[in-house]
């Protein structure tokens, strides 16, 4: 009884910071956000109002708006983005003359932090910017990168991508250097080619590190927020307004707080489904079972 | 337990020492927008502390874009972190509604000021908040670029000549610009090179805020909302706030004289820079303006052919806030900022807003210092504040309001439809209205 008391202590002493920091910083918010969505608190005291805040939501067409701008972004960028760390990930691991220099660049994004990378994309892509002037010296009319209901979304896009894949990238090289070379070997003395080696041996045994990054990444870009708030404000004409634009408006413009938390509260039970049936999908049996 | 006694008695030893030293140096602290602002409130705060070496006035300086997310955020939570807040005239009945700022206390005599401006800063018939300025927009006009184009500028004040209040209201009154008239000037003095704008004819200076926007629609014979302070339908989208729109539109679209998306005090940077012929802006711009060493002119504030002479008045109101644990010293210092001889001077001096204070209100009208241009320009705004200002409308939904006129005419410039635009923001603004109506 002695020699077990001890570890279990030791354990719970070593546990005791992450268990803290779970509930403070992730537990606790969570209750809150829930408890405050079933409150009023535009006036100066908190009164209950039970699930007022919700049917008014599922009511208001500028939620729906939002919602459908919310998917439809995730629905693009986030097969985007794996795609290309993917694609960047094989390209970094090959050998090839000035390898080391492409290296440098595709890590380059990460050492930008991310309100710098949007100031920086803002001044290029202004009317009267860098990428304007390098489609007027083409011959080709400057486009409205920012300020167009058609383009805005896209750019955005381009944007967080541009930001966001080497990070997913550095992963996947870690699950391509998993993969073992003799598994290679073998494939190359039985004659296969390249893009089915890609398809047929590289992409399924990544398919734990992929796992984890699309699930990562769908949670990052589900709550995506910085950019959208330094360069369209979910404008124009609302095509930029995702769900955390808009519990941002309600609670910190408007003052909303009670809508702001019942926002929140179905993102994140969107974003619970989501992730679950991503894992139902793709996480398949355990190794070695 | 000895470590626990231990502990404590520090603990105690602490709170013993550190109570008399409280007593005596009383930290305030502020929050107030970033720049200009700070820099005239820091002078304000020198000539305070220096009559009052028991307090400390700590300034929290926040940009203009963040201002009243922090403001909201920060007053909301009860943080007692800050002792005055700085509060835009028509956000008054929002925070007073909500409990947010003490009574203003009722041995402050504010006798001195006009009685308009402190009317704003009443909710319930209980004064909030008292004004720290007002504010006065003009059109500014660089005359060598007008020169240079071959055209008439407007007329307005300008270096070398002198102006009494008497000359001014004549300029006011029967020369002032009309909008058909500057965006006929603008057309002449917008200039391309390639597909790039090298020199714009005009823009506003504060892109789609309803401040400076506001008499666009309503010079035209609409208000901007229905007095009930919920309603926008009948207001926003009717046919004078459409003429207003498609003007503001064909600034950006049509006739392409304004640079889309202009941020927070980029006008003033673009006229300094000889690539903006006119603007629209504060009589704040002045002491930047006088350093950039370009020749202009300032003109009053146009309206629409046809229409009422209407101009952009309020400016900001100081509060302190309801959670204070100062509020003795808080009410103090706001007294001192906004009522007493030697603050309304500093702030005067240091900003170049048009003050409320009746004694230099006067002393702009009849001082000689007051002739001479620039700071005949001032005249203009005693002019405009007496005859043409018109408040904002007072609602308890205000900051909503802001942001749905802010969205609509962010789009219209855009390139999203009139029609469309301010169909959306009248829909915007009455959901979210009635959200607080309830």
């Amino acid at each position: 009884m002695v020699r077990s008391k001890t570890p279990l202590f030791l354990l719970a002493v070593l546990l005791a910071p992450a268990l803290v920091g779970l509930v403070v910083f992730r537990l606790y918010p969570i209750a809150l956000a829930v408890s405050d969505s079933f409150f009023n608190m535009l006036r100066g005291n908190q009164v209950f109002v039970g699930l007022d805040n919700y049917v008014a939501l599922f009511t208001d067409s500028a939620f729906w708006k939002s919602l459908q701008v919310t998917l439809w972004f995730n629905l693009l960028i986030n097969p985007i983005q794996i795609a290309l760390a993917l694609g960047l990930a094989l390209l970094y691991v090959q050998k090839f003359k000035g390898v080391a220099f492409y290296r440098v660049l595709f890590l380059i994004p990460i050492g930008v932090s991310l309100p710098t990378a949007v100031i920086i994309w803002r001044i290029m892509l202004s009317p009267d910017g860098l990428a304007n002037g390098v489609l007027n010296i083409a011959g080709v009319p400057g486009q409205p990168w920012l300020t167009s209901e058609s383009l805005a979304l896209y750019s955005i896009i381009a944007i967080a991508t541009w930001k966001g894949i080497s990070y997913w990238m550095i992963f996947i090289i870690g699950g391509l250097q998993n993969i073992s070379p003799e598994i290679y070997d073998a494939a190359r003395v039985d004659g296969i080619k390249p893009w089915q080696r890609l398809v047929f041996i590289t992409v399924p045994l990544l398919r734990p590190t992929l796992l984890f990054v699309l699930v990562a990444d769908v949670s990052i870009n589900f709550l995506l927020f910085a950019p959208i708030f330094m360069l369209t404000q979910g404008g124009p004409a609302d095509s930029t307004n995702v769900l955390m634009y808009e519990a941002f408006k309600s609670g910190f413009i408007f003052g909303d707080m009670g809508r702001a938390m019942a926002i929140i509260v179905v993102v994140v039970v969107i974003l619970l489904l989501i992730v679950g049936l991503q894992f139902r999908l793709l996480a398949g049996k355990p190794e070695g079972k | 337990m000895k470590m626990w006694n231990t502990a404590l008695a520090i603990s105690m030893v602490a709170a013993m020492t550190a109570v008399p030293a409280l007593a005596q140096d009383k930290t305030l602290n502020m929050i107030v927008i970033e720049g200009g602002d700070t820099t005239a409130m820091q002078a304000v705060v020198d000539a305070y502390t220096a009559a009052h070496p028991g307090t400390k006035i700590n300034l929290q300086p926040y940009p203009f874009a963040q201002f009243f997310q922090v403001a909201e955020l920060r007053l909301r939570s009860k943080d007692t972190g800050i002792d005055l807040v700085y509060v835009d005239a028509p956000l008054v009945a929002s925070y007073a509604s909500r409990g947010f700022l003490a009574p203003i206390d009722a041995s402050i005599d504010t006798s001195t000021l006009v009685s308009a401006a402190i009317d704003a800063g009443k909710y319930d018939t209980t004064q909030f908040a008292l004004p720290i300025n007002n504010s006065a927009q003009v059109l500014f006009y660089n005359k060598k670029l007008f020169a240079d184009a071959g055209i008439t500028a407007p007329d307005g004040l300008t270096a070398g000549q002198n102006a009494s209040q008497a000359d001014v209201d004549t300029l006011g009154s029967s020369k002032r610009w009309t909008w058909e008239q500057v965006a006929d000037a603008a057309q002449k003095l917008t200039v391309k090179d390639g597909g790039r704008t090298t020199q714009y004819g005009f823009t506003v200076e504060q892109f789609g805020e309803l401040y400076q926007l506001q008499p666009l629609g309503e010079s035209l014979g609409t208000d901007v909302i229905a007095p009930d302070g919920v309603t926008a339908k009948g207001y926003l989208d009717s046919e004078a706030w459409v003429k207003a729109g498609t003007y503001w539109s064909s600034l950006y679209n049509e006739w392409a004289v304004s640079p889309k998306s202009l941020g927070y005090g980029e006008a003033a940077q673009l006229f300094g820079n000889g690539q903006l012929a006119m603007f629209a802006g504060g009589t704040w711009n002045l002491p930047i303006l006088a350093q950039t060493g370009v020749d202009f002119g300032v003109a009053p504030f146009p309206y629409f052919e046809g229409g009422k002479v209407l101009t952009p008045t309020g400016s900001w109101y100081v509060g302190v806030n309801a959670a204070s644990t100062n509020q003795a010293e808080a009410f103090d210092f706001a007294k001192f900022l906004t009522t007493s001889d030697e603050g309304t001077r500093v702030w005067f001096k240091a900003l170049n807003q048009l003050p409320v204070s009746k004694p230099l209100l006067d002393e702009i009208s009849t001082s000689a210092d007051f002739d001479a241009f620039p700071n005949n320009v001032f005249r203009l705004g005693v002019y405009d504040s007496l005859n043409t200002a018109k408040a904002r409308p007072v609602t308890a939904a205000y900051g909503q309001l802001q942001d749905a006129f802010r969205t609509a005419f962010v789009d219209m410039a855009n390139g999203v439809a009139v029609k469309d635009a301010l169909e959306s923001a009248v829909q915007k603004f009455e959901s979210a209205a009635a959200r607080v109506a309830r």
